[in-house]
């Protein structure tokens, strides 16, 4: 199927009612979630993911793209307005947006968020097209050692950009290979690490995990201190930038974009290491780099691009060769295959109708976005204003209710309860979670490549290294844990940390 | 930093241990034919080495000496009591079903915040389980579990 037939399919997809209403409930809900803090969009995709079961798996993935994309706007209103980042990809937005605001020029700022937003994300989706493709053809030759390679890269990458100690976040990735080995074996079929419990037999669900570590603890750390904001109300007018801003802004639009994309398709990367390199890069080439942090309209409009060009390319591995970059596009690998489809290179050439749909979804969501969420402002303020002591028991019903209702399982609530408070401690001892998830889902795939290498090549691990793809990637994969050692990378690595906090 | 880095790479070298041995008693094959435990025999032996190397790093490191304690300065019994209580829900709503656990769940969440106002805690309570219900029983499908009343 060429692109332009490709299109008009996918567009006859996305216009069937439900997907269009699940296009539209999926960017509202995302906004929603990416104004509040507490649930994020991995762990509201794991709550709609059991309602979607009946439904057809392109509705569902729709469904779900539509979120990850709200959420990228929703932070950004919040984050301006308010100067509370409802999403860690919305965290550079502050910086100048909230003082855009109170200089007087929130309409504007909002404005080039959208715009930017807007622009990024059809760029992002005309790539995903362009790359997702050719690149899911070449996979078709992959055999286990690249694919063992590649996933192995992923995690090194996903280690090397965390934001604390490279150490740490080594460990995390190993410790969710071991909890992604928990359950039954996929070679002999016998269980392992069950410790006699039943339930443990399919394994540790990405649902209850991902809750807990994200969700119940964010609320942990949370009620740990007062729960009172500030609100400040800023006025709001001429939410169409000047042409002035425009012509500041379209470079950093420009250079966002492209930054986005390539940190998105980057396994590790997603929205927001783009947003924090963005938002460097601007500041860098700026020939007044003073006047960042004091209003600077590229401040904006740079890290906002970011972050919606990596949401679109973050699709492109998971896609085409079945490997999710990124703890969110491991919820969207998890859904396919509760939906009985297996992403990788055949899926494009099995299930069109789910690529193109996606694909379309994604320009209409982009569209309703722009078109719904800068009229909504004022209800998304609103919905700021409502006082933590009434939003955290909803925020801790409704991770129960999407832990609860994928298996009907109290067990999973168990899991969630015993991870939150895992995922708090790791927030207070400086561990992160995503290599942890990362690694999690990749774990069960990157055993059974591993294994498959290993009896193909009756036990020689040289073949890693005689394959072109596998040795390349391996390399590269070596060169970055070494320059971790380099004293002007800790040096970097420390001033990120003081940049960060 | 120092102390936290100590104690939490020692509670990770004893995950490492207890995975390592767990993984030699179900079979760890030969590089030839791996056995089941061969992934996570790898993966726990280098947890271990890097948490012996982040617990000489941090035994290494200048410490600061008057780092607060984990806990101080946070509402800890907030956190327990919330973990409690959602503890004993995971336990008791499959016995008493979705509408009662919830609705004395979501009283003893709004109260921890909200102690004067018992009424205004009751009927949000009360809204917030009737909407969630409505909303993924009926509209979605979700199925709660219906205990011994029946609701």
């Amino acid at each position: 199927m060429d692109f332009s037939a490709g299109i008009i399919y996918g567009f006859q997809v996305t216009f069937q009612p439900i997907n269009f209403l699940f296009c539209g409930a999926g960017v509202l809900v995302g906004t929603l979630v990416g104004v509040l803090p507490g649930i994020g969009p991995a762990g509201a995709m794991a709550l709609l993911l059991p309602a979607t079961f009946s439904f057809s798996p392109t509705s569902t993935i729709i469904l779900l793209a539509g979120i990850y994309y709200g959420v990228q706007y929703g932070g950004s209103t919040t984050s301006i307005l308010v100067k509370i980042p409802g999403e860690a990809s919305s965290v550079m937005t502050c910086i100048d947006g909230h003082q855009m605001a109170r200089q007087g020029r929130a309409g504007p700022a909002l404005g080039i968020a959208a715009w930017g937003s807007f622009i990024a994300g059809t760029i992002a989706n005309v790539g995903l097209m362009l790359v997702a493709i050719p690149l899911a053809h070449a996979a078709l030759r992959l055999g286990p050692p690249e694919y063992f390679a590649l996933m192995c890269t992923g995690l090194i990458i996903v280690t090397y950009l965390a934001q604390g100690s490279v150490l740490k976040a080594i460990m995390m990735g190993l410790v969710g290979i071991i909890l992604g080995s928990v359950g039954l074996d996929l070679i002999t079929g016998f269980p392992r690490f069950t410790f006699g419990i039943n339930e443990l037999t399919d394994g540790v669900g990405i649902v209850p995990l991902v809750m807990g570590l994200f969700g119940i603890s964010e609320i942990l750390e949370n009620l740990e201190g007062s729960l009172e904001r500030e609100i400040f109300k800023p006025r709001i007018k001429n939410l169409w930038p000047s042409l002035k801003d425009w012509m500041e802004a379209k470079w950093a639009i420009a250079r966002g974009s492209v930054i986005g994309f390539l940190l998105g398709i980057l396994p590790g990367g997603g929205a927001v290491i783009a947003t924090f390199v963005s938002y460097a890069v601007e500041k860098k080439i700026s020939k007044d780099p003073e006047k960042f942090g004091k209003g600077a309209i590229e401040g904006v409009a740079g890290p906002e691009s970011a972050n919606n060009a990596a949401a679109g390319s973050s699709l492109i591995p998971l896609l085409s060769l079945g490997i999710p970059p990124n703890p969110i596009m491991a919820i969207f690998f998890s859904a396919l295959i509760i939906h009985g489809i297996q992403p990788g290179p055949l899926l494009i050439r099995q299930h069109p109708e789910l690529f193109w749909g996606l694909v379309s979804s994604l320009y209409l969501g982009n569209a309703f976005l722009l078109i719904l969420n800068l009229p909504l402002i004022g209800i998304w303020i609103k919905v700021l204003e409502i006082p933590y002591k009434i939003l955290f028991p909803m925020i801790l019903l409704f991770c129960i209710i999407g832990v609860y209702s994928m298996n009907n399982l109290s067990f999973d609530l168990y899991i969630m309860l015993f991870f939150g408070l895992v995922g708090w401690l790791m927030r207070k001892f400086g561990y992160e979670g995503a290599p942890l998830i990362l690694a999690f889902v990749l774990g069960p795939m990157l055993e059974n490549a591993l294994r498959q290498s290993l009896l193909i090549s009756q036990g020689n691990f040289l073949i890693f290294f005689t394959r072109p793809i596998s040795a390349v990637a391996l390399g590269f994969a070596v060169l970055l844990l070494l320059t971790t050692l380099l004293p002007n990378f800790k040096k970097r690595r420390q001033q990120y940390d003081q940049f960060h906090e | 930093m120092k102390t936290r880095d100590q104690t939490s790479s020692l509670f990770w070298l004893l995950v490492s241990i207890l995975v390592f041995a767990e993984s030699l008693r179900i079979g760890v094959g030969t590089v030839q034919n791996p056995g089941m435990g061969f992934m996570t025999f790898g993966a726990s032996g280098i947890l271990g080495i890097l948490s012996l190397s982040l617990f000489l790093q941090a035994c290494v490191r200048k410490g600061d000496l008057r780092q607060k304690p984990l806990l101080a300065g946070t509402m800890w019994r907030r956190i327990l009591f919330v973990l409690l209580v959602l503890t004993v829900y995971a336990r008791v709503m499959p016995v008493l079903g979705y509408l009662i656990t919830t609705f004395v769940l979501m009283t003893l969440l709004f109260g921890i915040l909200e102690k004067k106002r018992t009424g205004f805690v009751s009927l949000y309570a009360l809204a917030a389980t009737f909407f969630t219900y409505v909303v993924f029983s009926k509209w979605l499908n979700c199925q709660f579990p219906q205990g011994l009343f029946g609701f």
